[in-house]
């Protein structure tokens, strides 16, 4: 698996993923907290890697697109070879920007090269201050909470995952939420710390200092910036609801600029591969019905959607008893806690599904396979992979990033949605990938009736087109392209490959989010949001499509609106500035 | 400016009787009023001398919101490349796509044409929301959802159990929470056995895992809209869509109107696009029009009604259906692209693109076989033009299919260019018929009103009625449509002027406002002693069978952007 550079260092492949931790320590404190950067700062290795280097708890970690130095734990689910950081501002500085024309920039799979060192580990503002964050100040505060009248309010969706649970049942006194029975830890930690690292006020950004001001102040000047701009890109919307996302990509038509949410770099290929198969889906309810197999392909639910197994897999169904009369696959290049729960693990080598999934095809038509192994995976599996495939009565396969992200792509995704319209000549076979961010799905859907194209839409022309690995967020910034961002409940800055986000450092940027996150030190324009299923109603798209209302429990912080009623109000005024008003 | 006078018009206004009379017709707040009550020297006059001024177009089916809509979206970028429309604002919004344009050109288009009301008629309940959102963002138009209901598993419950009160109390709790207008049924049954067999099934075919029929499903749905007395009762896409010799099941299905207890002298059930199911033959080389059966099967039963589905030759599509079974045998005649969603509990949907070809057999045939059934019946009131819009042509084309009823010459025209084995095989080159411009405002105003139960205020021009007015540049003393054809389609094409809800939105066949409309749905009373029954009925169903709980099942008026809710006296017994 390994090279060797001429200088004798070993070249390793990077990959990177969610962890619980990750997502409990994000919502519990912040990510500019202690507890992020002790889940996100830290890369593992095989600890056979780890003797060869000599590496005692630390290594610089580096390639041509950065370097940082991280502490090393070992796991020996990490094959040799290969090196994991979680998904994260460290990883970033490595990962590849260059999206080859799909949009998604080569978050997993990319080379680095390890050495033992003693220097001090890469802190957040480090990482920031080479990034060429603006201000490094945050104004975090707890939003007031008071105890009183207590109420439990049932069938409360979680605002969190693609699973959308919405069976949670919340405690609250007064307006502090105190208990969360049904959500998973990731939920937990969102509900019961809804209030605390908030932003509370509008920001601009005045002689390199943040400075407080009204909110009609700072729509004004957030106004102004889009209104100014030539091609302003509107980014994130994952992380909110339908009537946002509608009012996103109006201001993105009224400045001839940019829409784009987070799928470009999640499930961005899923949807190129749509454009060009079509697609086999199901919602969960059919899963829980009938799935006699259920396959997790690149995909980690266990830490990145926690109930999602209890939920659909354990669950008794009309036509299945529950976990009993199911088989389970996992997929993936190491062994996650998910693979733990299942009936057969297949340690795929990464960036090579493509190769796996072509040798399924081939095997379900029972066309010979002449090499002895494929992807890693020895021959004898893969035929005895595509014999569960046909004779499933209904197979489902769940995937993740692992399959968007790595090797061929979205031809990955191309080549899973033929596999699986071919099972359909023998049995009953869907395919559904697992959505990350809550609303991601909804994002696509919006962007889709208003415009035709599920994201990555440009209105330069004043009618909407995607060209992916043009109009996409990821190449748009690391090109240059763009001369103003709209942010919206998304952190791109903790998300997008250095090369990316250094580009936020150099034009003006809104940021409209609930909580500080590392765009925010990019910020011109901070202002705050409130969170939709729990400040605010909207709805959202569950990852099989089913749209969801979330509900309102309490109050927002004083002075503070709604996403939706935020770009409302900026819409309104893009419009008076830029004159586009009925006579 | 909320007063208009429209003066000099040759007016078409069946449902009170006008036909091609000079009148004028005054608009206040939004109504229709009589002319006596607006000041002309404040309203705003127009002059529609030598035009035509018909009540605002009704399609009562066409695929243009939620979920299926969306995947064809998605998976046809191709559509939207080369069909672009800048935006002018803040008159209009981008346009873009074809076969499954944005929703701005939806509403925009149909408002050029002078539609300005459309029902979409398949929407699965659990994502009804999703169709909510999308119709909410048409612009211009008013709209109605029908709810799928015929492989809903609460549903063949309890009509395998024999409770056909409380299945109408189910129904009317659907139709509530859902916010849609009435039901719908797409190959009966069959998404039962698609999701468990991957195939379909025939109307007297057993429902896997139900020891009933889709005949069954069809009488006793029926039986439970006539409960509910909905406006309309059920709209039914037939079993064997697209298979030779379907017609027989389609003569079925509209013989089940005689078992069904009717409560009224009103149709019992619609067949929609019939085309699809109007096949003879016992495959796609014998294939052969059953447009002659189907025509005189609806003489001489009063309780169907009909839509024609017709095909437009020369365009492409993308066909889109509940009817999975179906879809999944088209993508392997076409092999291209195909996608399929499988939805607990109600439902399937399939989606696969197509083109009609004019030089091809088969849709040659399916070409004569709508034109035959309108001209064979020339039953206005009952057989309204529909293209399935966008599974058999395209809803713009209407023109062009009104023309072809309304022309000999211009279906001539078209026969020159189509595939003649096909033609000699089919009556419709003998038949002379030609609608006059008076049974054209029946089948697109009228009749689809009445149909839909909303002609107290829509479909006319009477006062009271919604203001929802078109005015067509053509002059019908002056020309003789039928040798003119091109005229009129060009006139229908693009309106004079288009007045929604009292508001001019089209002059000159352009955009000049971008307003948005209501969405009408039904709420069937439900008797007080059956709700608590429903209630532990729907906790324990849900509990059973959705992935998401009851409380988000119910959509509210809140989440709507302008409901108007049509409550309906039913005949459910407590
Ligand atoms: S699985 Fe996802 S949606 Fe469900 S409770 Fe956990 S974070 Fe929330
Ligand atoms: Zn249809």
């Amino acid at each position: 698996m390994s090279e060797t550079k001429t200088h004798g260092e070993k070249a390793f492949v990077l990959n990177t993923g969610r962890s619980l931790m990750q997502g409990i320590s994000m919502e519990a404190e912040s990510k500019w907290s202690e507890k992020y950067f002790n889940a996100v700062a830290i890369a593992e290795m095989n600890p056979s890697d780890i003797a060869k280097l000599g590496i005692t708890d630390r290594a610089r970690i580096y390639n041509e697109n950065g370097s940082v130095v991280l502490r090393i734990r070992p796991n020996s689910n990490v094959p040799a070879g290969e090196i994991y950081i979680p998904m994260g501002p460290w990883a970033n500085m490595l990962t590849d920007p260059v999206t080859d024309g799909t949009g998604m920039p080569r978050l997993k799979g990319t080379k680095v090269f390890v050495e033992q060192t003693n220097e001090p580990l890469t802190s957040l503002i480090d990482i920031l201050k080479e990034l060429g964050a603006k201000n490094l100040e945050i104004h975090m505060e707890d939003a007031p909470v008071k105890t009183g009248e207590r109420r439990t309010v049932e069938n409360v969706v979680c605002p969190f995952c693609g699973d959308l649970c919405d069976h949670l049942i919340i405690e609250i006194d007064g307006n502090m939420i105190v208990k969360n029975t049904g959500g998973c830890a990731i939920s937990s930690a969102k509900f019961l710390n809804y209030h605390k690292h908030r932003v509370l006020k509008p920001y601009l950004r005045h002689q390199g200092k943040l400075i407080e001001v009204s909110l009609d102040e700072a729509l004004d000047k957030a106004a102004e910036i889009l209104a100014n701009s030539k091609y302003p890109l509107i980014f994130g919307l994952a992380s909110t609801d339908i009537e946002a996302n509608r009012y996103a990509v109006e201001l993105a038509e009224l400045t001839h600029g940019v829409v784009d949410n987070t799928s470009v770099f999640c499930h961005g290929p899923t949807a190129l591969a749509v454009q060009e198969a079509g697609a086999v889906r199901y919602t969960f309810g059919v899963a829980i019905h009938l799935a006699d197999l259920v396959i997790f392909w690149g995909c980690n639910p266990l830490e990145a959607h926690p109930n999602h197994v209890a939920r659909i897999v354990l669950r008794e169904g009309r036509f299945i008893k529950g976990r009993k009369s199911r088989k389970i696959i996992v997929i993936d290049t190491r062994r996650t806690p998910t693979a733990n729960l299942a009936d057969l693990f297949i340690q795929v080598e990464p960036g090579r599904d493509y190769e796996l999934i072509t040798a399924l095809r081939m095997a379900i038509k029972d066309l010979d396979i002449e090499a002895p192994s494929v992807a890693g995976v020895p021959k004898e599996k893969v035929l005895e992979l595509a014999e569960m495939m046909k004779t499933a009565k209904y197979g489902v396969i769940f995937f993740g990033l692992g399959l968007t992200m790595t090797g061929a792509k979205y031809k990955n995704i191309v080549a899973a949605i033929k596999l699986v319209q071919e099972l359909n000549e023998w049995t009953k076979f869907g395919l559904l990938p697992m959505r990350g961010h809550y609303n991601v799905a909804g994002s696509n859907q919006v962007s889709l009736w208003a415009t035709g194209y599920p994201y990555a839409v440009d209105y330069a022309r004043g009618f909407p087109r995607m060209i992916i690995g043009v109009t996409s967020a990821t190449d748009l910034l690391a090109n240059g392209d763009v001369d103003a961002a709209l942010i919206i409940a998304s952190d791109p800055v903790a998300h997008l490959p250095r090369k990316a986000a250094e580009h936020l450092s150099r034009i003006p940027v809104i940021v409209i989010d609930a909580k500080w996150s590392l765009t925010t030190a990019f910020a011109d324009v901070i202002i705050p949001g409130a969170y939709v299923g729990i400040e605010c109603e909207g709805s959202a798209y569950r990852m099989d499509e089913v749209p969801i209302r979330l509900k309102k429990l309490v109050d927002p912080p004083p002075g503070i609106l709604c996403d939706s009623e935020v770009l409302r109000r900026l819409v309104e005024k893009v419009k008076l500035k830029k004159g586009v008003v009925y006579e | 400016m909320n007063e208009i006078l429209i003066k000099n018009g040759f007016v078409y206004d069946p449902i009170n009787g006008i036909n091609g009379e000079v009148l004028d017709i005054a608009v206040r707040d939004g109504r229709i009023v009589d002319p006596s009550r607006v000041d002309p020297s404040r309203a705003l006059v127009i002059d529609a001398k030598g035009k035509v001024v018909m009540p605002g177009g009704i399609d009562i089916h066409s695929h243009i919101a939620g979920p299926k809509v969306n995947i064809g979206r998605l998976m046809r970028p191709e559509d939207h490349y080369l069909t672009n429309k800048p935006h002018k604002l803040p008159h209009r919004r981008a346009e873009t796509g074809l076969t499954v344009p944005n929703v701005f050109r939806i509403g925009y288009e149909y408002a050029r044409m002078g539609y300005t009301l459309v029902v979409e008629p398949a929407t699965p309940p659990i994502k009804t929301r999703h169709t909510h959102e999308e119709l909410d963002d048409i612009p211009i138009i008013d709209k109605a959802a029908f709810v799928l209901v015929d492989s809903n598993w609460l549903a063949l419950d309890l009509i395998t159990e024999g409770s056909r009160e409380f299945l109408a109390a189910y129904f009317a709790w659907l139709l509530s929470v859902t916010k849609t207008y009435s039901l719908k049924l797409v190959d009966p049954g069959s998404d039962v056995a698609w999701i468990l067999t991957g195939r379909g099934i025939d109307i007297d075919d057993q429902i896997p895992s139900y020891n009933i029929t889709p005949r069954d499903v069809v009488r006793e749905m029926g039986n439970a809209a006539q409960l509910l007395n909905l406006p309309h009762k059920l709209h039914i896409h037939c079993n064997r869509l697209g298979y030779p010799g379907n017609y027989l099941t389609t003569l079925k299905t509209m013989d089940i109107a005689k078992d069904i207890s009717r409560l009224s002298e009103a149709p019992a059930l619609h067949i929609t696009h019939v085309q699809f199911t109007g096949y003879k033959g016992d495959s796609w080389s014998t294939l052969e029009s059953g447009g002659e059966d189907i025509a005189k099967a609806l003489k001489i039963n009063k309780y169907v009604t009909l839509d024609l589905g017709q095909v437009i030759l020369g365009r492409s599509a993308t066909t889109m259906t509940a009817d999975a079974p179906f879809e999944y045998v088209l993508y392997h005649l076409t092999r291209w692209k195909w996608a399929n969603a499988d939805t607990e509990v109600e439902s399937a949907a399939g989606i696969v693109p197509y083109s009609y070809k004019k030089r091809s057999y088969v849709n040659t045939i399916q070409w004569v076989i709508g034109l035959e059934i309108a001209l064979l019946t020339r039953d206005p009131w009952r057989v309204v033009p529909t293209t399935d819009h966008p599974n058999a042509g395209l809803f713009k084309d209407y023109p062009i299919l009104l023309s072809w009823l309304i022309s000999r010459k211009a279906r001539e025209e078209l026969m020159k260019d189509v595939n003649q084995r096909a033609l000699r095989k089919a009556i419709l080159p003998s038949l002379d018929t030609e609608f006059s411009l008076y049974e054209i405002a029946i089948m697109t105003r009228a009749a689809p009103a009445k149909l839909l139960g909303l002609d107290k205020f829509k479909g006319h021009l009477g006062v009271g009625a919604d203001a929802d007015i078109a005015i067509y540049d053509i002059d019908p003393k002056e020309l003789d449509l039928s040798r003119n054809y091109e005229k009129f389609v060009k006139a229908f094409k693009k309106a004079w002027l288009v007045i929604k809800n009292g508001e001019i939105v089209v002059r000159n066949g352009e955009i000049v406002k971008t307003i948005y409309g209501k969405t009408y749905y039904a709420e069937p009373s439900i008797p007080e002693e059956l709700r608590k029954e429903l209630d532990v009925f729907l906790r324990k169903k849900f509990k059973e069978y959705y992935s998401v709980s009851l409380d988000s099942f119910y959509i509210r008026d809140h989440e709507l952007r302008n409901p108007v809710k049509i409550p309906i006296e039913t005949k459910i017994k407590g």
